[in-house]
């Protein structure tokens, strides 16, 4: 069976960086997968996820994307963007318009999609994320979570088949978080694939289907939650072994 | 300026189509600067003050403090008309007093001329508000486009017309949290505190453009920022306003 996206042996270095970011990061995800993707700050997961969708090329290694080798020409990074979605942490990055109908048709009309059909997207989007009351507002008198869930209107309207999230959870009170996650699930039973970096253990261990364990620019553990929370090498490696060690109570039970 | 964006977005004209409101504040600008009697632009004064409030239902005092601090600069600027100041005291037609050697004085030609200036000003800033007031900007630039202004600059203003509002908001940001440690206790200090803000908004500026461009990029970006047009309505009552303010002011004119 062919990955819906792989990254293979990826190495990256930042220009004037004397460490490399990336140092060999494998991960294949597949159709209708929950991932999680944890690991301290620094370990490289925000840079693992620029290379998913061509916006940093690897100095080694290769991307694919349903089994295609991916190529940096402008042609093939516009199908490869079109795939392969991705949404940041501060939403006031993403969102250029000062209309939230506006912002959420940047990326149809990127498609080449009409105007009628990016109509359609956008409006299908948002009801998506539940910002269809939010259309007609300026972009700048949304409060945060709004802003969020108009940045990943922006992002479904293209209709991604895999979405990830660089700490898009973060900043969110828990019940904005909720309606994220809802949404995420929404998008899973439709076969796509969701992968969230994020600090937030909890959620790994609950929503998770697959938690992927990022240290020094590699993936040093890969597994279902339950795996990865009972060992102790990894959590010791990930320095998440104290967290763990408070929560132990929740984690032995989820292990029943 | 967030006042007038607030009720620019939240007015009861602000679906009405850009272009018919701007021609209505155009042709007004154009009859107080054609017809210079002191009185026609008092009555433009009156209708577009009106229009605004009674129209597109902006609260009295907004468009009061508008106009006011308008008309408080406009007088400043026109002292130096009305009043000639001299060493010696002036001849006849001029009625003077003397402030310590100085000479101040003025006669009605001075004066009706300052007033002239004030009244003409004040109504083309009357149309300037009521157009501020029910028009966002994205809606002037949709304007600008129909009207084949080269699309880069579009893209310029669209893209400060938000980094603004992201700027002032880390802006306030910064303030504050200097201000909880004492940066702006003494005049010294806020001196160095405001220079010390200053520098910082810039490098935030520049890391979020950074931000900006990466985010757009997965979207597809290649170099132009395509949105979808807005859906306008036109109003025929507001035409209908516009025929009568015209006319009342070429009347206004003909009878002073
Ligand atoms: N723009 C950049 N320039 C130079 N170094 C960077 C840049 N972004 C990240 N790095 C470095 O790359 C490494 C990985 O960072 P990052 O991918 O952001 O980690 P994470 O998202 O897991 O916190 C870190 O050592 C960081 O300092
Ligand atoms: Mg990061």
């Amino acid at each position: 069976m062919t990955a819906l996206l792989e990254m293979d042996d990826l190495h990256y270095r930042y220009p004037g960086s004397p460490a490399p970011a990336l140092n060999g990061a494998t991960l294949r995800l597949e159709a209708g997968e929950k991932v999680v993707l944890i690991g301290r700050n620094g370990s490289g997961k925000s840079t693992l996820l620029l290379h998913s969708n061509g916006i940093l090329r690897p100095q080694r290694g290769q991307v694919w994307v349903a089994g295609q080798p991916m190529s940096y020409q402008q042609r093939s990074l516009r199908e490869w963007r079109r795939q392969v979605g991705l949404i940041f942490q501060h939403p006031d990055d993403q969102l250029f318009s000062a209309s939230v109908a506006q912002d959420i048709s940047f990326g149809p009309l990127n498609l080449g999609l009409s105007e009628e059909a990016a109509r359609q997207r956008v409006a299908k989007a948002a009801e998506q994320c539940g910002v269809t009351d939010l259309l007609e507002r300026p972009t700048h008198a949304l409060s945060g979570g709004e802003k969020t869930r108009v940045a990943l209107a922006g992002v479904l309207a293209m209709e991604p088949l895999v979405l990830l999230a660089d700490e898009a959870l973060a900043n969110l009170d828990p019940w904005m978080r909720l309606q994220l996650i809802a949404i995420f699930e929404h998008l899973v039973a439709q076969g796509k694939t969701v992968l969230l970096a994020t600090h937030d253990l909890p959620l790994a261990r609950t929503w998770a289907g697959r938690v992927v364990v990022m240290d020094d620019g590699r993936v040093v553990a890969d597994g279902p939650p339950q795996h990865i929370f009972t060992d102790p090498a990894t959590l010791e490696r990930t320095g998440l072994d104290c967290v763990v060690a408070q929560a132990g109570n929740r984690i032995d039970s989820i292990d029943r | 300026m967030q006042l007038i964006d607030r009720y620019a977005y939240a007015n009861r004209l602000r679906n009405i189509d850009p272009a018919q409101k701007t021609a209505l504040a155009v042709l007004v600008i154009g009859l107080c600067l054609l017809l210079n009697r002191p009185a026609v632009g008092l009555v433009a004064t009156a209708w577009m003050g009106g229009l605004t409030v009674v129209r597109a239902g902006v609260p009295w005092a907004v468009v009061g403090r508008v106009l006011l601090a308008e008309g408080l600069f406009l007088v400043l600027a026109v002292v130096g008309v009305a009043l000639s100041f001299s060493t010696s005291p002036p001849p006849p037609p001029f009625r003077s007093f003397q402030v310590g050697a100085l000479w101040i004085g003025g006669n009605p030609a001075s004066f009706s001329l300052a007033g002239l200036l004030v009244s003409r000003a004040l109504g083309c800033a009357a149309a300037m508000n009521f157009l501020a007031l029910t028009t966002p900007l994205m809606d002037l630039v949709h304007l600008l486009r129909q009207l084949r202004m080269p699309p880069v600059l579009i893209d310029l203003i669209c893209v400060m017309y938000r980094f603004v509002f992201i700027l002032l908001e880390r802006m306030q940001r910064m303030h504050t949290a200097q201000q909880s440690r004492l940066g702006y206790a003494t005049r010294r200090a806020a001196l160095r505190s405001s220079g010390l803000l200053a520098s910082r908004l810039f490098v935030d500026a520049y890391q979020r453009s950074t931000r900006m461009q990466t985010a757009l990029e997965s979207r597809g970006y290649t170099g132009d920022l395509r949105v979808l047009p807005l859906n306008y309505r036109y109003d025929a009552r507001l035409s209908v306003l516009g025929a009568a303010v015209g006319s009342s002011l070429l009347l206004v004119w003909g009878f002073s």
